[in-house]
């Protein structure tokens, strides 16, 4: 028998384990705060996964997922506030404190609810699309990917701080009243805003661990691998990389959403460079190349900053720092491999030439 | 009868240096070509040329009756042409099995293998391919870990994978100790009765023993082409690549 860490049925089963677990939660806590709280680490999550996906399997370093995550979050805020605009009161109080009298065109779709969703999700999956197109068809690729992500990031957080009238500036948007919908109030403290999160985040996992099992996932591996090589195999090279960053922009413009209902808030601190490195740096500690582990790592993180960051204020950061170089240094695939190493020692090391099964990859393929 | 690939006056240019120089080529359907040549005489920038990699400066390859010049490479590679690089390029980081597996490449669209956890055909042709590239018991291993000559062995075994209808092989018994020369000649003779080749390679015993057609190239152009006794008794030939060969 290889390694249990690698076998698919055990994955699926540490998955569903871990979603058991989260579903416990609601039920031992009668805490309304925590329970917000955990909801959005359950987001933070949703980031992290993205992560995963994006760098952990296409090998593709995104420093700029805050794009996709902020313009959704945007999206649902613009949304939320026009649930709370009548007909007396059409203009959200933004705009006329900014000495702008009529609603702008940018605004109309959010004034339906579905609509508004939907643009929120929308756009910035359609933004990672053609952003990639572009980037990829170019064979722009590593670090210089990177690079360009992140100046992108820049470009859209000071168009969204200067451009005061539309969205708030550096107030950002904060709708008075929580979502409605579908006749349903979502209260960010209720059971029912921790229910969303959580199936949003399982939906998410599991449709990535299938997408990392398809003949696609398969191929953005080998490609992360050599790009090169996939291509003389008759690939599209750039078509797997879009796709991939597109996929991965999607989860986080359905993260950025989720947050919004949950905090009921949005600013351009959510298109910050620190926000959209702390993901990579989320990924990174759990483990790029575990879906799972990468949720963890985001779990952990925020856990450990919302609790030990107020008792160390500003040293938390040297804390977070140290503990990172740890990690790159001595776990370069975080902390999942240490699950992995462990099961490990359990694994009998299998006869040569004895048949083997289809589902043990020495790859990380968790 | 039109040659599968047809090379049209093809030339090339780095800067001022022209390492391609009005070459032209044609290799019929069902034959093996072996292309030879001294060091620097241009047999790789050829198969880049064919494969899209770089694009000619002028001139024009003809794949099946379509012009294939400077298409993108995976246009090149659906259209029929597997190549092995001559620095063996597998993908090291995956398995012997999924190697095999992602050059299996009839379905290339990202969107609809997206919904495909497995391939048609795909056990049956790996089998295959496993057995002749003598890999059957490495499937399960990482493939950064084979050795050189069955590193060559699987990249051979990629291009089969992808079925194409052109292969072109460089240097691809390079590092191979007697024995695996061997296997690889018979390898390559079975290959020749079903498609056709172009073999780059400086061993002379190997074009020997696999070639039916042999083109020589010097600085850029063809030089020679014929059987190997005619390209053996072809003083220009002895000149610049065989007698430098038998004086070192």
């Amino acid at each position: 028998m290889g390694n249990l860490y690698h076998n698919k049925t055990a994955q699926w089963l540490a998955y569903a384990a871990f979603f058991a677990v989260l579903a416990i939660v609601p039920m031992r806590i009668d805490d309304d705060f925590l329970l917000n709280q955990l909801a959005t680490y359950g987001v933070y999550g949703m980031l992290a996964l993205s992560i995963s996906l994006c760098w952990g399997f296409g090998g593709i370093l995104n420093l700029g997922q805050g794009i996709a995550f902020g313009l959704g979050a945007y999206g649902m805020a613009m949304t939320m506030q026009m649930q709370t605009q009548t007909e007396s009161n059409p203009i959200p109080p933004l705009m006329l404190n900014n000495g702008l009298d009529y609603l702008p065109m940018l605004w109309w779709p959010f004034a339906n609810t579905g609509l508004g969703i939907v643009c929120a999700i929308a756009v910035p999956t359609l933004f990672c699309a053609i952003f990639g197109t572009i980037m990829f068809r170019a064979r722009v690729s590593g670090p210089f990917f990177a690079i360009m992500t992140l100046a992108m990031l820049s470009a859209f957080y000071t168009i969204i701080l200067d451009r005061q009238a539309y969205t708030g500036g550096v107030n950002g948007i904060t709708p008075p009243s929580p979502l409605q919908f579908a006749g349903v109030e979502v209260d960010p403290y209720s059971p029912l805003a921790y229910w969303t999160v959580f199936f949003a985040l399982m939906i998410a996992t599991v449709l990535a661990k299938l997408i990392t099992q398809s003949s696609f996932g398969l191929v953005t591996q080998a490609i992360r691998d050599d790009a090169e090589r996939v291509r003389f195999l008759g690939y599209s090279v750039a078509g797997y990389e879009t796709m991939i960053y597109t996929i991965a922009g999607l989860i986080a413009a359905v993260a950025g959403c989720l947050w919004v209902m949950l905090v009921q808030y949005v600013s351009p601190a959510q298109l910050d460079v620190g926000f959209s490195l702390s993901m990579v740096i989320w990924a990174a500690i759990g483990g790029r190349l575990s879906l799972v582990g990468a949720i963890v790592g985001a779990f952990v993180i925020q856990g450990a900053q919302s609790y030990l960051g107020d008792t160390f204020l500003s040293t938390w950061l040297l804390i977070l720092g140290g503990f990172f170089i740890v990690i790159v240094r001595f776990l370069p695939n975080g902390l999942a491999s240490l699950l992995e190493a462990a099961l490990g020692l359990f694994a009998t090391r299998k006869p040569k030439s004895s048949a083997e099964s289809n589902g043990a990859e020495p790859v990380p393929a968790e | 009868m039109a040659g599968l690939l047809e090379i049209h006056n093809l030339s090339k240019s780095f800067d001022t240096i022209k390492v391609i120089d009005d070459f032209s080529l044609e290799v019929v359907e069902g034959t093996l070509c072996c292309l030879v040549g001294p060091n620097g005489a241009g047999k790789t920038t050829t198969m880049d040329l064919i494969t899209g990699r770089i694009k000619p400066s002028s001139g024009k390859v003809v794949f099946a009756g379509q012009d294939i010049t400077a298409q993108p490479e995976h246009v090149i590679a659906r259209a029929g042409i597997g190549r092995k690089f001559q620095v063996p390029a597998v993908l090291r980081d995956l398995t012997v099995r999924q190697n095999l597996t992602v050059a299996f490449s009839r379905q290339t669209n990202p969107f609809w293998n997206l919904f495909r956890f497995r391939s048609p055909g795909l056990e049956r042709k790996l089998d295959e391919i496993a057995t002749l590239a003598g890999l059957t018991d490495r499937l399960g291993e990482r493939a950064g870990i084979l050795s050189h000559g069955e590193t060559q062995w699987l990249e051979i075994g990629m291009v089969l994978m992808q079925e194409p209808r052109l292969m072109l092989m460089d240097e691809p018994i390079a590092g191979m100790t007697e024995s695996e020369i061997e296997k690889t000649a018979a390898i390559f003779k079975e290959l020749r009765k079903t498609t056709t080749l172009i073999v780059v390679e400086h061993d002379m015993g190997f074009v020997r023993e696999i070639a039916d057609v042999v083109t020589v190239m010097h600085m850029g152009s063809l030089l020679a082409q014929g059987t190997i006794q005619d390209i053996e008794a072809d003083p220009r030939v002895r000149d610049v690549y065989l007698g430098e060969q038998e004086a070192a």
